[in-house]
């Protein structure tokens, strides 16, 4: 099956002018892109992390037929961005700022109806569609059938415009920092839903976050972005072994006795902190550290030391979104 | 497409806002009163009512609440399709609407539908009384027909309407043009100043204005001269029709030149 999102070489400039005087104005050109390339398959959920201004936001919108690419090509469930945005918008469903974007004075499932009657659902799909949406995201429970959009807090408002984006049962889903100011549980809700509908339902999802541990636990791949180019992508277990901080043994042991010669006795680097009640916090620096891990803590015990915790410690994401974001932050 | 249940859609949302606010559900009633109200002072502090019997050759108060209520249903369906936009834009919508795949033109054509019925219920508590008021019983039948023109002649502007928006809003700070706009097409529609009585270039840019044949048959109807008024009626649907592909194409043209400007999302 070919792609669900297929990006080429994706450029985009904001022109902004500014007036300096009556007569005299300069216009200012922000590189909002430079030319990117990725793809995004039926049944996965790909992550756009990157930091403030990398450019998330502007792929979507590219995608989401909203605003038009300076060069490139941009491919939604087989049609063309530009040339084909009628037949792009038969077949997304986005979300875009979780704030705005809907009527005051309806009700949530008022809102809702509005909006499948914009996408085209007949009366009776809509219905079912909507009451199906309203239970699926717990809406029913907040109120939403009879509360006004304005009483809305913003938890409520996500979930709907997840509802909105979901109304059409669209193939592909745009969704631009669906989790922002969500409190754990509801973030944990929009998480989970956007794992099954891509794993489930075989949805491609194109996801942006600035929440690393939720990156982690919904995409299936990650694209980093930074200043408009692609700056690293892959599995976060990838790209995680692609940067070069080295993994660590973090061991905590209670007793006396010359904790750096037993290490030195090891043969590796590491670092000792002494902390309050005779406990030692070590860390050691190992290339393969499943290796030594175990000779580690057998060393210990047989040296009369009481083992308090001892792990191995990966890289986190974060340390991967900060290393290929460097200079920017 | 679904055009039934864009239409419902489309009551609900205004029906919403209208009547979940209590100072809109007020204004929409006490607004042609008011309105009538006021053009009457003036009228009567500028002129005599026997001046203006001879002038225009209808009564004043009559013609005055007729007046009241074509501007307000004709500018009701030009500001509808106007101010949507913007208010979209606004409240945030405007790109759900733009990504969605619904035909944008009868979107627009029906977008001032839901509070023309509205207009045209207050017709029957502003016109009719009136006219029962000065024709008697057969006043009720003059004030249906003048109501169900007037209904007409406010449909007869909306791809006029569609057209100015489209390219109004292509522009930075489109409501600054709109303001010119409004009170402009306010008075070439004829509705208090008859369209006999214009300047030659005020008359013949209101003929380009659908409704302007539609108001003016109206006043032949008052005077009792309806020779013409078939013509005059077949004329405004005719303009209304021509408009259509106009329409079409200014909100392409919008829509293109938002897109390429990038729509607002926050
Ligand atoms: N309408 C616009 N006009 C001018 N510049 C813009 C516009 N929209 C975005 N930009 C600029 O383009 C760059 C990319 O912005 P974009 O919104 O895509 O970033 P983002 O990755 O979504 O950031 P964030 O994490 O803050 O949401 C930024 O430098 C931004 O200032
Ligand atoms: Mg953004």
């Amino acid at each position: 099956m070919s792609s669900a999102i297929i990006v080429r070489n994706l450029a985009k400039r904001y022109r902004v002018k500014k007036r300096i005087s009556l007569l005299r104005s300069h216009t200012e050109v922000i590189e909002a892109l430079r030319g990117i390339d990725f793809t995004v398959n039926y049944g996965e959920v790909v992550g756009l992390l990157g930091p403030n201004g990398a450019g998330k936001t502007t792929t979507i919108k590219i995608l989401a037929t909203l605003l038009l690419p300076d060069s490139g090509e941009a491919y939604v469930a087989g049609y063309n961005v530009i040339k084909n945005a009628g037949e792009v918008r038969k077949r997304i469903g986005i979300m875009l700022t979780v704030e705005k974007g809907f009527y005051g004075k309806l009700t949530g499932r008022e809102n809702l109806e509005y909006f499948a009657a914009l996408y085209g659902l007949d009366r009776v799909r809509s219905k079912d569609r909507i009451d199906y949406l309203i239970r699926l995201l717990e809406l029913d429970k907040l109120g939403a059938d009879y509360k006004l959009l304005e009483e809305f807090s913003l938890g409520m408002k996500a979930r709907l415009s997840l509802a909105r984006a979901l109304l059409s049962d669209a193939p592909v889903l745009l969704l631009d920092e669906p989790t922002l100011g969500l409190d754990p549980p509801s973030a944990r809700r929009i998480r989970e839903l956007v794992r099954d509908l891509a794993h489930k339902e075989g949805k491609a999802v194109l996801y942006t976050t600035h929440n690393m541990f939720e990156a982690e636990l919904v995409c299936d791949r990650i694209l980093l972005i930074n200043k408009g180019m692609i700056a690293a992508w892959g599995t976060p277990q990838e790209l995680k072994m692609r940067i070069p901080k080295l993994r660590v043994i973090a061991i905590n042991i209670k007793g006396e006795g010359r904790v750096d010669r037993i290490l030195e006795s090891l043969g590796v680097k590491y670092e000792i902190k002494s902390e309050e009640n005779s406990i030692n916090s070590i860390r050691i620096h190992a290339e393969r550290p499943e290796d030594v891990f175990n000779d580690v803590v057998r060393k210990f015990i047989a040296s009369g030391f009481e083992i308090v915790s001892a792990r191995i410690e990966e890289p986190t994401l974060e340390d991967v979104f900060i290393y290929f974001s460097e200079g920017s932050l | 497409m679904n055009i039934p249940n864009l239409i419902e859609a489309e009551f609900k949302l205004v029906y919403g806002e209208i009547f979940r606010r209590r100072s809109a559900l007020v204004s929409m009633i006490i607004y042609p009163y008011l309105f009538a109200g006021f053009t009457l002072f003036f009228g009567y502090t500028i002129g005599s009512p026997g001046l203006f019997m001879e002038r225009v050759g209808v009564e004043p108060v009559v013609f005055m609440i007729t007046a009241s209520n074509m501007v307000m249903s004709i500018i009701n369906t030009v500001d509808d399709v106007l101010w949507r936009p913007l208010h979209d834009a606004y409240v945030g919508t405007l790109p759900y609407i733009i990504a969605s795949p619904i035909n944008k033109l009868e979107l627009f054509i029906i977008i001032p539908v839901p509070r023309l019925l509205l207009l045209l219920i207050t017709g029957f508590t502003s016109i009719v009384p009136i006219y029962v008021l000065h024709y008697g019983l057969n006043g009720v039948v003059l004030a249906l027909t003048v109501i169900s023109l007037t209904t007409f002649g406010a449909l007869t502007m909306s791809t006029l309407g569609i057209i100015i928006a489209g390219l109004v809003h292509t522009v930075g700070e489109s409501w600054r043009i709109l303001n010119v706009v409004r009170p402009l097409l306010m008075i070439l529609v004829g509705a208090y100043f008859p369209r006999a009585l214009m300047p030659f270039a005020a008359y013949i840019t209101s003929m380009f204005i659908p409704s302007s044949h539609v108001v003016e048959s109206i006043h032949r109807i008052l005077l009792g001269d309806i020779g013409d008024v078939y013509l005059l009626l077949a004329l405004a649907a005719t303009l209304a029709l021509v408009y259509a592909p106009g329409g079409s194409r200014s909100l392409l043209y919008w829509e293109k030149k938002k897109v390429s400007e990038g729509v607002k999302t926050s």
